[in-house]
């Protein structure tokens, strides 16, 4: 019995020192990792915008609800910046865009109507939202002034059966203060619960044309597409990548164009080949026996009005007659030297003068480019100059953002901006 | 059955000469204490090998030429006793109960009882096996003190001893009836698998520690011996099933069964031959690696760490395969820039930090087939040329499937592997013969198979590849406002469309054409067929000393032919041979108390430089039972085939490769160089120093002390010991430029990399003890308990070391082997408790958390059918367990079984 005893003990104390740690544990686990929330507990942008407290946004409001996106931005699991205008601002597009039909000073009814009628097109308001909204938040704080803007993709794709990647881009900028465009941003970033409210001062209206449209229809701007044609010539062939008519048609491209007008062409044209003609009369006068007197006076009475038939007409960059002094290359270097690789609208330009490089400067690297400089009243661009490296004078641009096909700064297009300019850029000196 | 039977004795009776039967000499064996007879009790006839083993009540009847005879009876714990027999009267011993009487030449190649061994030995009987809870003998070895095992499946685990455990431990021999039994190419013991069938297992003994100089390089830190039954002993017909089920509350599996069939007949057809037959099947679901945890494997030795499939899109599960595959999508992103400049800016601002993502793996479960299959078949067929002299041609034969954690997880499929042995014994000498033959079936390594079926099914790289689309898609979700989170996912989603389902047949299709494509023609499959030749032979000259000194020498030759026709060494031209041999001598005497033994042994192998390796033991016999020993051991491990001559294209631009110059040429070392991964990573290229391989040693010094104390009734085995570890071999990754340019830290991605083995040069200190007691109880009732630990020292920083063991281990177990009416019951309680610790292995490495395990088995024999009926089970309380990171999860089985004639 004595043995059983132990027996029971060492069993009890077997099973209890068992029972006590018996429990195999996990191998360890980690706390998951977190995941980025975008969405807080605040409204969404769509709700936000709707609330009694931003009526000052509530024709805004209203055209999101004709575009169909007011789910879209309320969804908590993205985050977006938009770009939001004030109600006056809506005002003013809908009476430009109705002609008139619906007068400034209209009750905010017949406004909210129009956006309600079947005139305003579900697909017009959809491509004003979509444009104004970007993915994830800007924060003009950290923005930078990089020269000119930040290139930052909208939601918008204008062409989603060409690529599902394709994406209209929007440029913000918090050089000479905060910009969309070439649109102030009027208000601090309102934060909503999936993203941020900037509130513009106008409407930023998605462009719908390329750079090359307004260039090969513009009655003013003859002189430019034909040596935009001349500069491709001989040159496209060999590198169809080169060819500035079709970057100038690029959905790829972001250009800026300084477009001198005809008649600044033809006046550069005119003092350029004025010499070489006058020279070439009063050789071909003495040859014919005139004295000297007499061929000057022969020369001079007859250059202007050769001279005017030669540059007259955008024909000048085909003229055969001219290749040996008009060459492709120089004209290509010229136009070159009137493009930029970025979008700059005048806004972006610096206040005190600066050079920057131009699609010259691919070619000749070390070339200073051209001198760019703006003159601000508030947020508003009031002068803004280009100068060419050997032109005397800084070139005008002409200050008249109308939308596109009106005006003459800030044109927009989907490959760029444009603006007409009263002078030829020289890179160098040209002569004939 | 009797059919069968039947049939074997005709065949037999075909080629064996009549017997002429000696005189017949009838007995029991019985306890002294208890009156009960002694199962199993072994008499053989004095100082020769000829012998029988007593019936289940202690039975037996002995063939011996004449009268006078002495019979030497002896039986685990008790006392043996010599008994001179004058005529042919029934014979009744009786045995006194006595711990550690066993008789073992394990421990120094002589006869020594196991108290007087003069290194730490320990012995599992198959007394201890029949009474067991595991269902498999191999299982018995984790309960011995200082015992590490490694669970990599159902039917595959690897024991170990004082550290550095891992499924393919090439620091701890296993030897079967005198052959080595690892793979020759594959470089794993296969023991579980093909090896003896639990009915024909005599007895194993454990060595912890170096034991080169008796076994021949490789045993650094143990050797484990099996031995099985001769047929002149162990006759008649037996065999056992056990029907089981598993898995319950698995997280990865339904609950399902576990068969498990054993059969044995060994006969004695004369005094001159005997054959035995054994087979054995096994047939379960497989328990499941499940580790889902995310790995870091870039930039850091491995561990697991935060994140699952949906919070890190370069997520790579540890027991999950295909997700290796990984690749950092700016490269997509900054390709999408330059197609459409608009976006540049933008996606500038997302490329400022790689954005890694891995492709979408399966799950371990989901490609590799559930079932585990063992099937083995042994035998062997016994002349006595002499009464002194045993002719012995042998063979065991197994095949299956099974999982076993290398570098990686390999499913081995359909693979077979046979020893043949010849052998000639005499009490005094042996000479052997024994081959392995090797064919890896339709294994394939898990994480190679999987990434490839993956590209099979979908192209990582390309304009329209998994990646790109990939990109493409999270870039789109971006533009969209997306979160990271969600274009993630999202791009995931895109990539993934048209992925087949884990267990689809469109994903078995591509899985199956992959793996059975050879890994040198871009599949997954190793072709392995690697054969191992071995000869040896001892003579032992103490008889000719007329005992007054103990001496022998012996020897052997080893030759291994690797032949993997190019898929896993580089034997695409042809097998490649090589040799090794190896002789070694031992002399021993008795000085008054002390017994002194002094061995050492040569070996060469042809790529390396010979090494001697002494061994000195000595045994203080203090008082009668009571035993102290000192010993200090060496041992001498040649690198492995596959640490010479692997070729081996692991994925991730890696390339696992031998340590032979032939491939510094073969792979331009010396005109393109290379330099240290790690290096390059941190800024610093450190050119390799073309240094070669070599073998590495361990020397230790071990004290301890046996013996029988309270009335000889507790049994106390203390030992203590220190090892010192030199040129530990490892691996290291070496990079290369894919184009002979100079190096750059870009090539540490583009690179070429290499894993080369080398050694490290500073050694390390290991140092250990374990204490066991066993307590004889009355009425038969053992009781026993054990506490090791291992603990590794002087690591150099920086150093990964896979020492692999807990600290601590303690095991404690009560049973009895006959009790009740007519000691029909019989039980054992089994625990095991280790403690946590850190795991390091070529596949993963992690902390393993602390294990406690319960194993108990309860039987009742019914006598007069001979039979025995087991309930029992393993880690009985279900609580699920790794024992090595990325290996199966273990949890309870529970089985009832049936054997007869045990």
């Amino acid at each position: 019995m004595k043995y059983l005893k132990i027996k029971n003990y060492l069993l009890l104390l077997l099973i209890a020192a068992i029972v006590v740690s018996a429990c195999n544990k996990d191998v360890e686990q980690f706390p998951d990792i977190q995941v980025e929330k975008p969405g807080t507990a605040l409204a969404g942008i769509a709700d936000t915008l709707a609330s009694s407290a931003r009526s000052n946004n509530s024709l805004y409001s209203a055209i999101i609800k004709k575009a169909g996106m007011a789910e879209i931005l309320n969804n908590r699991s993205s985050a977006y910046t938009i770009y939001v205008p004030s109600n006056a601002a809506v005002k003013t597009l809908i009476t430009a865009l109705t002609g008139g039909a619906v007068p400034a000073g209209s009750p905010d009814a017949v406004y909210l109507g129009f956006i309600q009628s079947a005139n305003f097109t579900e697909a017009t308001a959809k491509g004003i939202v979509s444009y104004n909204t970007l993915p994830g938040k800007i924060n003009y704080t950290t923005l930078g002034t990089t020269f000119p803007n930040y290139q930052a993709p909208s939601i918008f794709n204008p062409m989603p059966s060409l690529s599902a990647l394709l994406r209209l881009t929007i440029f913000p900028s918090a050089r000479n203060g905060n910009f969309v465009n070439n649109v102030p941003v009027i208000a601090a970033g309102i934060e909503a619960g999936n993203g941020i409210i900037y509130e513009t001062g106008a409407v930023v209206v998605p462009p719908q044309r390329y750079l090359w449209d307004r260039i090969n229809t513009d009655p003013d701007f003859t002189y430019l597409k034909a040596a935009v044609l001349r500069a491709d010539s001989g040159t496209v062939a060999g590198n169809p990548a080169s060819s500035l008519v079709a970057a100038l048609q690029s959905i790829g491209a972001n250009l800026t164009v300084f477009a001198p007008s005809d008649a600044v062409f033809k006046a550069t044209l005119y003092t350029l080949a004025y010499p070489v003609v006058r020279a070439g009369i009063y050789a071909q006068a003495r040859a014919g026996g005139l004295s000297e007197v007499a061929a000057n006076a022969y020369a001079d009475s007859e250059a202007p009005a050769n001279t005017t038939a030669l540059t007259g007409t955008p024909a000048v960059f085909s003229n055969p007659v001219l290749f040996s002094v008009l060459p492709a290359i120089s004209v290509r270097g010229v136009i070159a030297y009137h493009i930029l690789g970025s979008r700059a609208f005048a806004n972006n330009f610096p206040a005190t003068a600066a050079n920057f490089p131009t699609l010259l400067n691919g070619s000749i690297a070390a070339h200073p480019g051209v001198v760019l400089q703006a003159t601000f009243a508030g947020p508003m661009v009031t002068a803004a100059t280009v100068k060419g490296a050997v032109n005397p004078t800084a070139a005008n641009i002409a200050i008249n953002p109308t939308p596109d096909p009106n005006g003459t700064s800030d044109q927009h297009y989907l490959n760029g901006v444009l603006h007409k300019i009263n002078q030829v850029l020289m890179p160098m000196q040209l002569t004939f | 059955m009797s059919v069968l039977k039947r049939l074997l004795v005709t065949m037999v009776v075909f080629f064996t000469l009549p017997a002429i039967y000696a005189q017949t000499l009838k007995g029991v064996v019985k306890n002294s204490e208890t009156g009960e007879g002694i199962p199993a009790a072994s008499v053989i006839v004095k100082n020769t090998a000829g012998g029988v083993v007593a019936g289940d009540n202690g039975a037996f009847e002995i063939s011996v030429s004449s009268f006078p005879v002495t019979l030497t009876v002896s039986s685990v714990n008790y006392a043996a006793q010599d008994v001179t027999v004058a005529n042919a009267s029934f014979l009744r011993v009786a045995l006194t109960p006595l711990l550690g009487q066993e008789v073992t030449v394990a421990a120094s190649r002589f006869n020594e009882r196991l108290i007087e061994s003069p290194v730490t030995v320990e012995r599992v009987s198959a007394t201890t096996i029949r009474n067991a809870p595991a269902p498999s003998y191999y299982d018995i070895v984790a309960n011995l003190k200082g015992v590490d095992v490694v669970t990599s499946s159902l039917t595959f685990k690897t024991p170990t001893t004082r550290g550095f455990m891992g499924s393919g431990n090439l620091r701890f021999n296993q030897i079967v009836d005198g052959m080595d039994n690892q793979a020759p190419g594959l470089n794993f013991s296969v023991g579980s698998v093909i090896g003896l069938t639990q009915l024909d297992v005599e007895s194993m003994d454990l060595l912890p520690g170096a034991s080169s100089v008796l076994y021949g390089p490789g045993g650094m830190n143990g050797t484990l011996l099996i031995n099985s039954k001769n047929p002149f002993k162990h006759q008649g017909f037996s065999f056992e099933f056990k029907e089981g089920i598993m898995h319950l509350g698995d997280a990865a599996r339904d609950a399902s069964p576990f068969h498990n069939i054993a059969m044995r007949w060994g006969h004695k057809v004369s005094d001159k031959f005997a054959f035995k037959i054994t087979s054995e099947f096994i047939h379960a679901k497989d328990w499941v690696a499940q580790d889902y945890r995310n790995y870091a494997r870039i930039g850091t030795d491995g561990a697991p760490k935060a994140g699952t499939r949906l919070t890190d899109p370069n997520y790579d599960g540890i027991n999950v395969y295909g997700d290796e595959t990984s690749a950092d999508i700016r490269q997509v992103l900054n390709g999408v820039a330059a197609q459409a400049p608009f976006l540049a800016p933008y996606i500038s601002t997302l490329t400022t930090n790689p954005i890694l993502v891995s492709r979408t793996g399966y799950n371990e479960m989901d490609i590799i087939d559930p079932t585990t299959l063992n099937f083995k078949l042994g035998g062997s067929l016994n002349f006595k040329l002499t009464p002194g002299t045993e002719l012995i041609l042998a063979g065991n034969w197994g095949t299956g499937n099974t999982v076993y954690t290398g570098s990686d997880r390999y499913s081995l499929k359909n693979m077979k592997m046979g020893q043949y042995k010849l052998e000639l014994v005499n009490k005094n000498w042996f000479l052997r013969a024994y081959t392995t033959q090797e064919n890896a079936g339709e294994s394939f390594n898990a994480t190679v198979t999987t990434r490839l079926a993956n590209e099979a099914w979908k192209a990582s790289p390309g304009a329209t590849g998994w990646f790109a689309q990939y990109g493409q898609a999270f870039l789109s979700s971006k533009l969209a406002g997306q979160s990271d989170y969600d274009a993630h996912q999202a791009a995931r989603a895109v990539a993934d469309v048209g992925r087949p389902e884990a267990g689809s047949a469109e994903w078995k299709r591509i899985f199956d054409s992959v793996r059975a494509k050879p890994i040198s023609q871009g599949g997954g499959l190793f072709v392995d067929k690697t054969d191992l030749y071995n000869y040896e032979g001892q003579y032992n000259f103490s008889e000719m000393f007329n005992n007054v000194v103990d001496f022998l020498v012996g020897g052997n030759f080893k030759k291994y032919v690797l032949n993997s026709e190019g898929t896993l060494f580089a034997d695409s031209t042809g097998t490649i041979p090589i040799n090794e041999y190896g002789g070694y001598a031992q002399l021993s005497k008795q000085l008054g108390i002390v017994r002194l033994t002094l061995g050492g042994r040569y070996d060469k192998n042809q790529n390396f430089e010979g090494r001697f390796t002494p061994r000195a033991t000595a045994v203080f016999t203090v008082a009668k039972n009571n035993n102290i020993r000192v010993s200090y051991q060496t041992a001498y491990r040649f690198p492995s085939t596959q640490q010479q001559w692997i070729n081996l294209n692991v994925g991730g631009n890696t390339r696992l490769i031998g340590g032979q110059e032939q491939f510094w040429d073969f792979y331009n070392f010396r005109s393109n160089k290379v330099y240290y991964l790690n290096d390059l990573r941190q800024g610093t290229a450190k050119e390799y120093d073309y240094v070669k391989y070599k073998p590495e040693t361990v020397s230790s010094f071990e004290l301890g002390y046996k013996g029988l104390l309270a009335d000889d009734r507790l049994m106390i085995d203390i030992y203590g010991y220190y090892g010192m570890y030199k040129d530990f071999i490892t691996r290291t990754l070496l990079v290369q430029n894919r184009t002979s340019a100079a190096i750059s830290q870009a090539d540490t991605l583009n690179g070429n990399i290499f894993s080369v083995p080398t050694n490290i040069r500073e050694g390390v200190k290991t140092y250990g003890f374990g204490i066991g007691l066993d307590y004889r109880l009355p009425s038969n009732f053992v009781i026993a308990a054990n506490l090791s630990s291992d603990v590794l020292s002087d690591v150099p920083v920086g150093f990964v070391s896979f020492f692999n063991a807990p600290k601590y281990r303690f095991n404690a177990s009560f049973g009895n082997t006959g009790f009740g009416n007519q000691n029909r019951m019989s039980f054992n309680i089994a625990y095991r408790w280790q403690d946590s610790f850190y795991y390091n292995g070529d596949f993963a490495n992690g902390r393993v958390p602390k294990i406690n395990t319960l194993d108990a088995q309860i039987s009742y024999k019914l006598p007069a059918a001979k039979s025995v009926i087991k309930l029992g089970g393993t880690n009985i309380l279900n609580q699920y367990y790794v024992n090595a990171i990325g290996n199966a999860r273990v949890g309870g089985l529970y089985y009832i079984g049936f054997g007869y004639n045990l």
